[in-house]
């Protein structure tokens, strides 16, 4: 597992422009969002006391920042992992590789291991260019959002896993990451209050552990809400790593045996 | 021409051998505009998005969005069919063999981009049909002014495909810079958003960028906003521009791949 993050890294040195986004995005993203919202809320504030209606807060800039940077994690998790075995299927490599005797799953933790590297200095990069760049207003209790953001972990891994398999199994990853991370984007309520959303939209919203992830680090960065306030959502992101964790795993054994029996590890 | 059909016709056999991806082009723009509907709907009185139409001179925000996205994939196409069309064969291995065959390399790039504006033309279609379903747009406009805006812009940018193209041959990574690039470009320009919301050393920078005037000049013969200049002028500026992206970006192509040819550096990814 060490030998493949360490791989990781060895890649990412060798195209340098990833530091380029890693450090670029978290300020570059969220800025389509609010220019957006700068141009709804009008020149002299007509849109603004609506938002916050509908928000709870006018604090829009905090607000966008925190649901675009939770969902740009996901984000290049997906694209991370899903495309780490995809890519190697491409260049012809991953036979060999599934051929060693080393654990397959072991290989794809590696990967994951160097994908939170780059999500820890996306978060840093992010947290920086908010207070410094955007100037965003915070009210932060940092337990708060430790405990958010350390039981998203299992939840957004647990998915990239089970996305890379199926990645392999379909040999597509372009498509399968726009799908996924495109149910993310409507109903998780990245840049909106999920006040506006319909019926149906909101009960599904409610299920998706992003939503939870974006709401508790609302809450503890916006409102200081500390672990006792956020005990909904932090037992609902709980629950969700177990199930999400489970699913990858067992989503990975079976597209593993799948691809073996059926010889489809090189074709693509 | 028959070189570059041959180009195109092959684009288009790997098109429909991932079916997949044509629906996610139609798809994934709707599932990008749904947050930016809520987002408008959290800011508006009903259907009115009372804030904007101060800016702009109309309050539907949705129809200013989804006409900018139309224009914002032809950008992607020529930005993604040039430079990422360079770095697929890359890692492929054989843009070493297609380079050394007797065709002048620029027709090989303007060809990558021929199946992809063809291929655009036809998912903007099903987008727009979809945001009309979706979003009750409106798009009352006039057809022809808008067509001699976009024409000159379309064409600039294959100027800077050249040079974007050029930059993934040096660099041998295209996703974060054409990602970045296409992104910035869409900020600056006001592809969601009118330029005058900016602030103001983006707005000199956004005056600067001949999509400005793209956007700013489609939207206002389409749905009747307030131009930055008058039309006229705005399509004089566009085929100025035209002229000055294709001649630049021809110039820095040829000059960063000679250098890659002296380095020997093609084959590498």
């Amino acid at each position: 597992m060490g030998a493949v993050a360490r791989r990781e890294l060895l890649i990412i040195r060798r195209y340098p422009s990833w530091i380029l986004g890693v450090v670029v995005w978290p300020v570059l993203f969220p800025l389509a969002y609010l220019f957006s919202s700068r141009a709804l809320a009008g020149p002299r504030g007509e849109g603004l006391s609506l938002f916050a209606q509908s928000a709870g807060t006018a604090n829009y800039v905090g607000f966008i920042v925190i649901g675009a940077t939770a969902w740009m994690w996901l984000n290049i998790t997906l694209w991370g992992l899903g495309t780490s075995l995809r890519a190697e299927q491409l260049r012809g490599t991953l036979e060999s590789n599934w051929l060693s005797p080393a654990p397959r799953f072991a290989m794809l933790i590696g990967t994951a291991a160097g994908e939170a590297i780059k999500a820890g200095v996306f978060f840093a990069v992010s947290v920086v260019g908010s207070l410094v760049i955007l100037r965003v207003p915070v009210n932060a209790s940092v337990p708060g959002a430790v405990a958010v953001i350390g039981l998203s972990i299992p939840w957004i891994y647990g998915l990239g896993t089970a996305f890379a398999a199926g990645v392999l199994r379909f040999k597509e990853a372009n498509a399968i990451v726009y799908f996924v991370r495109g149910v993310f984007l409507i109903f998780a309520g990245i840049s909106f209050p999920l006040a506006v959303l319909p019926g149906w939209m909101h009960r599904v919203a409610e299920w998706l552990p992003l939503t939870h992830t974006i709401t508790g680090l609302r809450a503890a960065l916006l409102d200081g809400a500390g672990p006792a306030r956020l005990v909904p959502q932090l037992t609902f992101l709980a629950y969700s790593g177990v199930v999400l964790a489970a699913l990858g795993y067992a989503t990975f054994q079976a597209v593993d045996a799948h691809v073996r029996r059926t010889g489809a590890v090189w074709t693509h | 021409m028959r070189r570059l059909l041959a180009i195109a016709r092959k684009d288009l056999l790997l098109m429909v051998r991932y079916p997949l991806l044509a629906v996610s082009r139609v798809v994934e723009p709707i599932a990008w505009l749904t947050p930016v509907y809520f987002l408008g709907r959290a800011f508006s009185r009903g259907a009115d998005a009372v804030g904007f139409a101060a800016w702009t001179g109309t309050g539907d925000y949705m129809a200013f969005v989804v006409v900018g996205w139309i224009l914002s994939s032809y950008v992607s196409a020529v930005l993604w069919g040039m430079g990422f069309a360079l770095k697929t064969e890359m890692d492929a291995g054989v843009l070493e063999s297609n380079w050394l065959a007797p065709q002048p390399p620029a027709l090989l790039l303007v060809g990558r981009t021929l199946a992809s504006v063809l291929f655009t033309t036809v998912t903007s279609a099903g987008f727009a049909a979809l945001a009309v379903l979706l979003f009750g747009i409106s798009i009352p406009g006039r057809l022809l002014p808008a067509v001699t805006i976009v024409l000159p812009v379309v064409v600039g940018l294959y100027g800077l495909g050249f040079l974007m193209a050029g930059s993934v041959l040096r660099m041998r990574d295209a996703n974060t810079l054409i990602d970045i690039g296409n992104y910035v470009l869409g900020l600056l320009s006001g592809r969601d958003y009118p330029v005058s919301i900016l602030p103001r050393p983006l707005i000199v920078l956004s005056l600067l960028l001949p999509l400005t005037y793209g956007y700013d000049g489609l939207r206002a013969a389409l749905l009747g906003t307030r131009p930055l200049v008058p039309l006229p002028a705005e399509i004089g500026l566009a085929v100025l521009f035209m002229v000055a992206t294709v001649a630049i970006g021809v110039w820095g192509f040829g000059r960063l791949e000679r250098r890659c040819r002296i380095e020997g550096t093609l084959a590498q990814h």
